[in-house]
């Protein structure tokens, strides 16, 4: 397997001070590093350095970086981007803090997208002897770790194309503009592993990011996280509800710059085996919002 | 405290010291199109007819240029009247959506 996980994801914020109180006081990350502007962040469960990077300035995407397990498939992805005419270019080791050699791919929709196979250990909070089953005292809604995020992009099946050609990743979802085999794709959920979605793409006017998300250990999780939204006054999206594209239950919130966040947890194993879930625009709204069945313009229109 | 209205349909809420436009508006129960409420997608601009206001975060460029703060865009999430102000919403109407809040934001300001 050349793609591991989704490593990080790096944004933009327009307040430092108060993204700072919503990542570790609210999400409940653990700040691992500020420098140059940039603070970076693990979950509890995460072992590597970092996962979530804010930077001040502006609103918006920067970038994200996928984990591959060698150096070889981090460059068996170098060549088949090269060879299929990406702009891929080479990052040094400290390029960015704690993240070894790798490549950044830009890709036609202009999300900068890095793939690297090392970064500094870090450690998990609850340690890897004898291991208590979550830290003792949590922060916040204690987001575990760093699942996966939905770009805007303007073509899907361009885009697609790139992660399923190059990184070996697989559609389990996709919505599409009728049944036939000639329709055309409006979003799709591919994966790398054993879950619903490493990304998301869906299609839009502009190239953005709609969310970024972390995984949660269950609903009950995902309701305590609301609670802990409305104490500290972060504007809900939508939820707790549960997805029907992926099954999984969820929460869209925004970070103190309008980035959406997301906690999700559930959906089911996916095997490269497994037949793809489609579903039509008539049921959009049942495929986004389960319960609700009935999509809100937000959804659509708002992204950072 | 400054006194907000909304155009064509003359709907004015006096707001609190500090208090966004957003903010008044739904305090008084009504509704209209916004998004992050957090000064990032850009949705809920309107058009600002009369009257200035201030910004109490720093806004992204890529969201409310300076042209368009220039030329009487305002983004009402992050947009603190400095006096009285006339709005006009884009492409659509306020909705009046709590009455009851209305009824008592009328009755106890402050
Ligand atoms: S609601 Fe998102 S910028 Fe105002
Ligand atoms: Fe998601």
């Amino acid at each position: 397997m050349a793609v591991m996980r989704m490593g990080y994801m790096h944004v933009r914020v327009t307040d430092l001070a108060e993204a700072k109180q919503h990542y570790a006081n609210t999400v409940g990350l653990y700040q691992t590093l500020e420098q140059d502007g940039r603070v970076y962040y693990k979950g509890w469960d995460e072992w590597d350095h970092h996962s979530v990077v804010i930077e001040e300035g502006g609103v918006g995407y920067v970038k994200c970086g996928f984990k591959c397990e060698t150096p070889e498939d981090v460059a068996d992805i170098e060549r088949k981007a090269v060879a299929m005419g990406y702009p891929v270019a080479r990052m040094t080791a400290g390029e960015n803090p704690e993240v070894g050699d790798g490549i950044r791919v830009t890709l036609p929709s202009t999300h900068e997208i890095e793939f690297y196979s090392s970064m500094t250990a870090w450690g998990l909070e609850v340690g890897t002897h004898n291991p208590d089953a979550f830290p003792r005292h949590m922060v916040g809604i204690g987001a575990p770790r760093l699942d996966h995020a939905l770009l805007w992009v303007q073509d899907v099946a361009e885009i697609e194309k790139f992660f399923m050609d190059c990184t070996g990743m697989w559609a389990t979802e996709r919505v599409r503009t009728s049944l036939d085999d000639d329709a055309h794709t409006i979003a799709t959920w591919l994966t790398i592993g054993e879950s619903n979605h490493d990304i998301a793409l869906l299609e839009a006017p502009e190239n953005k990011i709609h969310h970024f998300a972390f995984e949660m250990r269950g609903w009950n999780d995902i309701l305590h996280a609301a609670d802990i939204f409305a104490m500290d006054d972060t504007p809900i999206d939508i939820g707790p509800t549960r997805h029907g594209i992926t099954r999984g239950t969820t929460i869209y919130f925004f970070d103190p710059a309008g980035n959406r966040n997301e906690t999700f947890s559930g959906g089911y194993r996916c095997f490269r085996d497994r037949p793809v879930v489609t579903w039509t625009p008539d049921q959009l709204g049942k495929a986004i919002f389960y319960h609700q069945r009935e999509l809100n313009e937000r959804f659509l229109t708002v992204a950072t | 405290m400054p006194k907000l209205t909304v155009a064509p349909q003359g709907i004015s809420v006096d707001l609190r010291e500090d208090e966004t436009i957003l903010e008044g508006l739904f305090r008084h129960g009504y509704a209209y199109r916004i998004g992050c409420r957090r000064g990032g997608c850009a949705i809920c601009k309107v058009d600002l007819l009369e009257g200035t206001v201030a910004y109490n975060r720093p806004v992204a460029e890529t969201v409310l240029s300076a042209e368009e703060q220039a030329t009487g865009t305002c983004l009402t999430c992050r947009a603190v009247p400095e006096t009285d102000i006339t709005i006009a919403l884009r492409e659509e109407n306020l909705r009046r959506v709590a009455s009851l809040m209305a009824l008592y934001a009328a009755t106890r300001t402050g």
